[in-house]
């Protein structure tokens, strides 16, 4: 018998495949999982397992060519997409993914048109994101005038814009130095716990997988383990 | 940050590409601004000189396009002035006369009456009217006496004869400032068309347009060979009016044509190489309308900048063209509302046409695939 209280995992995937249109290269190939709510979970395996793609798929950016994603028990394909992707989730990528003509604070505010907060308020909300992930020093630059690490703090401002519950993050230490690598995952870190966040990291390296509460591997499109 | 911040950013970004574009869409609007200003102002004038001389209909030979060829036998008028609902009928003789020494060519030469109803609306500056048994005398538009630099009491000489200036005057239509009026005998014996007129001009007893047409009706059928036309549709069925309209929609076309594929060059090539900026928009979860109202809006503006520059090149290009002796007479150096109406719609149009495949394009865009593409 079911129980009644007991609330459905965040994010549920069930038997995920994904081939390419030419049908030659299959991404993935039934890959199933589940992420409760508050769970920092590392993704990693070698590179073309299909890392980004599950990514990807889990944040409603692609579609799986079989299988479906429920997130809150509600199948992913019934809900609207750029809603979700806009106020529910926020995604973090290897390569920061600012746009040049921006500052720093006008960055962090992209998201925030299809975001519930009124004009005049996005300015002050992204002035604090950014004072949260310690660029208090640092809002009017644009992100050539950034370092590498500042950028990625910058993105990771930007990810929660919105305040969504759940981070998506793309190999994040990918292009950083080990120090920098340290203080960016400590910063990940931090911000879950002040927030309550679900962190899903996809990474190839062993410290950030060691530092998630579960690890789960792929190997040539299949969960080997996790 | 607003919306427009963001579409402003993007365009600054881009410098050199936003001022070529803008340039190359603001010469076309000035082209089409300039033309169409000039066409309107043809027209205008002409139709000015009508309603100020309060003349309803002009009467021609039959078939011709244009006053100047038309040819009629002077006693003519005595027939018009006894059909039913004529109040008055003055005969005019029309041509063209140069003055090359100065670089004025197609100057308007009219012969008149003294006293007729053509002498309405001539505002004497200087000197006095031409009157009855008047012989070579002649009266000088404001604009030609000042580009001749004559004034009353000099001698000026009009396809080779000598004429004495008795008057300067001025009208509100430009085509009369630029030109002169001679004692309609002398042009009449000047241009070999001894008791020949080039058209009548007729005042009715109502100036109801259904009162005129019906004369009109009633001219005609009375008197075989002649077409009387109500003034309105004389003007606009004018050839030279009608050509200069034809070639201002002309240029409008070309310039649409040509100014929207500038446009959507521009627009298809920043869509282009902002694939992954775009991926990056759709990933964070614009919606697909917000990013076409981004790339819309960009071709919005830049638009919008071609009907700002292009109306200013257009006042520009006027005032240039009067400079010029032989124009001055004929184009009015103040383009009327109407056409800087026209520019806007044009720098409008232009964005809608040139923007919207590259708007819809970008908002097309797959998110992964477009991310790939960074």
């Amino acid at each position: 018998m079911s129980n009644p209280d007991r609330r459905p995992p965040l994010l549920r995937a069930e038997g995920l495949v994904k081939m390419y249109s030419d049908g030659d290269v299959q991404a993935l190939r039934g890959v199933s999982l589940s992420i409760e709510a508050g769970e920092w979970v590392a993704i990693t395996g070698p590179s073309g397992c299909g890392k980004t793609t599950l990514l990807q798929i889990l944040g409603g950016l692609d579609r799986p060519t079989a299988g479906e994603v429920f997130f809150e028990g509600s199948p992913l394909g019934k809900l609207d997409l750029d809603a979700f992707r806009a106020r529910r989730l926020g995604f973090v990528f290897q390569s920061f993914h600012l746009l040049s003509t921006l500052s720093a604070l006008e960055n962090v505010q992209v998201p925030m048109f299809e975001g519930p907060w009124p004009r005049s308020e996005r300015a002050s909300r992204a002035g604090a994101l950014l004072d949260e992930v310690g660029l208090s020093h640092r809002k009017l630059h644009r992100p050539g005038r950034l370092s590498v690490g500042e950028r990625q703090r910058v993105a990771i401002a930007r990810a929660l814009a919105n305040g969504p519950g759940l981070i998506l993050a793309d190999e994040p230490t990918g292009n950083l130095d080990s120090r920098t690598q340290g203080e960016i995952m400590e910063l990940l870190a931090r911000l879950r716990r002040e927030r309550s966040l679900t962190l899903v990291v996809v990474t190839h390296s062993h410290e950030v997988a060691a530092a998630a509460d579960r690890e789960i591997r792929l190997k040539d499109g299949r969960i080997v383990e996790g | 940050m607003r919306f427009s911040t963001f579409i402003a950013r993007n365009m600054l970004n881009r410098k050199v590409r936003t001022a070529l574009t803008v340039l190359g869409l603001s010469v076309g609007i000035a082209a089409v601004m300039i033309l169409t200003g000039v066409a309107w102002g043809f027209e205008r004038s002409f139709m000015k000189i009508y309603q100020t001389k309060g003349i309803d209909l002009v009467v021609v030979r039959a078939g011709i396009s244009n006053q100047l060829s038309s040819n009629l036998e002077e006693s003519v008028a005595d027939r018009v002035r006894k059909v039913q609902g004529v109040a008055d009928v003055s005969p005019s003789v029309m041509d063209t006369v140069s003055f090359e020494d100065r670089n004025l060519v197609s100057v308007l030469a009219n012969g008149w009456e003294g006293g007729s109803r053509l002498f309405n609306g001539v505002r004497l500056l200087e000197g006095r009217a031409i009157k009855a048994g008047d012989g070579r005398v002649v009266m000088l538009g404001r604009v030609l006496g000042m580009n001749l630099g004559k004034s009353v009491g000099d001698e000026v000489g009009v396809a080779g004869e000598p004429f004495q200036v008795v008057g300067i005057f001025e009208s509100d239509s430009l085509f009369e400032n630029g030109g002169l009026i001679v004692p309609i005998r002398e042009l009449q014996r000047m241009m070999g068309r001894q008791g020949q007129v080039t058209g009548l001009v007729v005042a009715a007893t109502s100036a109801e347009p259904g009162f005129v047409e019906a004369l009109s009706r009633r001219i005609e059928r009375d008197i075989p060979g002649v077409a009387a036309v109500p003034a309105r549709n004389f003007v606009q069925s004018d050839l030279q009016i009608r050509l200069t309209k034809t070639m201002a929609w002309a240029t409008t076309a070309v310039a649409l044509v040509l100014g929207s594929i500038g446009l959507l060059n521009t627009m298809v090539m920043s869509v282009f190489e902002r694939t992954g900026e775009v991926g990056l928009l759709r990933a964070l979860g614009w919606r697909r309308r917000r990013v076409l109202a981004l790339i819309l809006g960009e071709a919005m503006v830049l638009g919008l900048l071609g009907a700002a520059v292009g109306t200013a090149l257009a006042y520009l290009g006027v005032r240039a063209l009067v400079l010029d002796p032989t124009s001055r007479g004929f184009i009015d150096p103040n383009l009327p509302p109407a056409v800087v109406g026209i520019g806007l719609g044009m720098g409008l149009g232009l964005s809608l046409l040139g923007g919207l495949y590259p708007a819809l394009r970008a908002a097309a865009l797959d998110p992964t695939e477009a991310l790939r593409h960074e």
